[in-house]
C-alpha cells in the first residue's frame, strides 16, 4: 500500500478512536463496551500504523497469496467475534426484561388487590 | 384461578375480570413468560399444587379432576394430561401429530418412561416442580423442555389420559415457519440441557 493509502487509513481508524472517545466522554457507552471498543479502536489505529509490514508476513505462513485478504479475515473474524459478544449480551438483557415485566405484573396486581380489599373494608370518605 | 393476560389486545382483561383473578404482563412475553408468571404467583402464595390449562378451550374444565386426583395419588411432581392414551377427543392435525410422535419418542428415550403427549400444556405440578419451573422456564416452545429440566432435576412424572377439544377461538400461534423453528430449536434446546452438568436447576 502506498503512504498516500496507508495515511488514508491511519485518518480513518483515527476518526473511530475520536467517535468512540466522544461517546464514552458523553456516557452514551457503558463502561462494559467503552472498554470493549476502546480497546477495538486502539487496536485499530495501531494496526493501521504499524500493522502493514508484518501483514505480509502473516499473510504468507498463513498460505494467503493476496495479503489484504489476510488482513480482512482478521478484521471479519473480530467483527464476528464482537457481534456473538452483542448477542449474548441482547440475550442477558432480554432475561432481565421478561423478569422486570413479571415482576411489575405481580406489583400491580398485589396492588390492585389491596387498593380493592380497602376500598371494601373502609367506606370511601375515610380514605 | 388466575388468568395471565400475556399484553392481549382483545379486551381479556375487561371481560375476565370480575370472574377471575387476571394478572396482565406489561407487554407480551409468550407463553414461556407468561407460564412462568403463573408459577411465580402459586409459588410466592404458597400454593401446594398448580395447574397449567390453555386458554382457547383445547383443555376442558372436567377434565381437571383427573389430572389432580391422579397427583394425589401418585405424589408425581409433574402430571401431564395426554390426549394419546385415550381413543375419544380430539388428537390435532396430521403434521403436527408427526412431530408430537417425534418429541415423544426423544421424550421416552430421555426419561425412561413412555411420553406420549410432550406438548400438551395441560398440567399439574406441585410445589417441587412449581419451584423448579418458577425460576427457570423456557421461553419459546416451553412444553417439551419443562419435561427435561423436570426428569434432570430427579422429579417424578407422569401422565393422564384426557380427553382434549379442538381450539375453539383464537389461532394457534405456531404457524408453518415457526413450526421448522419449533423443530430446529427444541431438539436444540433438549440437546444442550443434556450437555450441562446433571442435576443443573435442582432446586434444593
Amino acid at each position: 500500500m502506498t503512504e498516500h493509502g496507508q495515511g488514508l487509513v491511519f485518518l480513518i481508524t483515527l476518526i473511530i478512536f475520536a467517535a468512540v472517545m466522544g461517546l464514552v466522554l458523553k456516557r452514551k457507552i457503558t463502561e462494559r463496551f467503552a472498554i470493549l471498543w476502546m480497546g477495538v479502536s486502539l487496536l485499530l489505529l495501531l494496526g493501521s500504523s504499524l500493522g502493514f509490514r508484518y501483514l505480509f508476513k502473516i499473510a504468507q505462513v498463513f498460505g494467503i497469496p493476496y495479503p489484504p485478504s489476510a488482513l480482512f479475515l482478521l478484521v471479519i473474524f473480530g467483527l464476528t467475534l464482537l457481534i456473538i459478544e452483542l448477542y449474548a449480551w441482547v440475550s442477558k438483557l432480554n432475561e432481565r426484561s421478561r423478569a422486570l415485566a413479571q415482576e411489575l405484573a405481580l406489583l400491580r396486581d398485589a396492588l390492585d388487590r389491596e387498593i380493592a380489599s380497602r376500598s371494601e373494608s373502609q367506606p370511601a370518605n375515610t380514605l | 384461578m388466575v388468568v395471565v393476560d400475556d399484553g392481549s389486545t382483545d379486551q381479556t382483561r375487561r371481560v375476565v375480570e370480575g370472574r377471575a383473578r387476571v394478572v396482565s404482563l406489561p407487554c407480551n412475553l409468550g407463553i414461556g413468560g407468561a407460564v412462568q408468571t403463573g408459577l411465580q404467583i402459586a409459588l410466592r402464595e404458597g400454593y401446594d399444587l398448580a395447574v397449567q390449562v390453555d386458554g382457547d378451550g383445547q383443555h376442558p374444565p372436567q377434565e381437571v379432576a383427573k389430572l389432580l386426583q391422579a397427583s394425589r395419588e401418585s405424589g408425581c411432581d409433574l402430571v401431564v394430561g395426554s390426549r394419546f392414551r385415550q381413543a375419544r377427543g380430539y388428537k390435532s392435525t396430521p403434521a403436527r401429530r408427526l412431530g408430537i410422535g417425534f418429541f415423544s419418542f426423544i421424550l421416552s428415550c430421555i426419561c425412561r418412561t413412555q411420553v406420549t403427549d410432550p406438548t400438551s400444556g395441560f398440567r399439574v405440578m406441585n410445589r417441587r416442580a412449581i419451584q423448579l419451573l418458577a425460576s427457570r422456564y423456557s421461553e419459546d416452545f416451553p412444553e417439551v423442555e419443562a419435561l427435561v429440566q423436570v426428569h434432570r432435576a430427579g422429579l417424578r412424572m407422569m401422565e393422564v389420559p384426557v380427553e382434549m377439544a379442538e381450539r375453539r377461538a383464537g389461532k394457534s400461534s405456531i404457524g408453518t415457519v415457526k413450526s421448522i423453528l419449533y423443530m430446529l430449536k427444541v431438539p436444540l434446546a433438549i440437546f444442550m440441557s443434556l450437555l450441562r452438568e446433571r442435576g443443573n436447576g435442582l432446586v434444593h
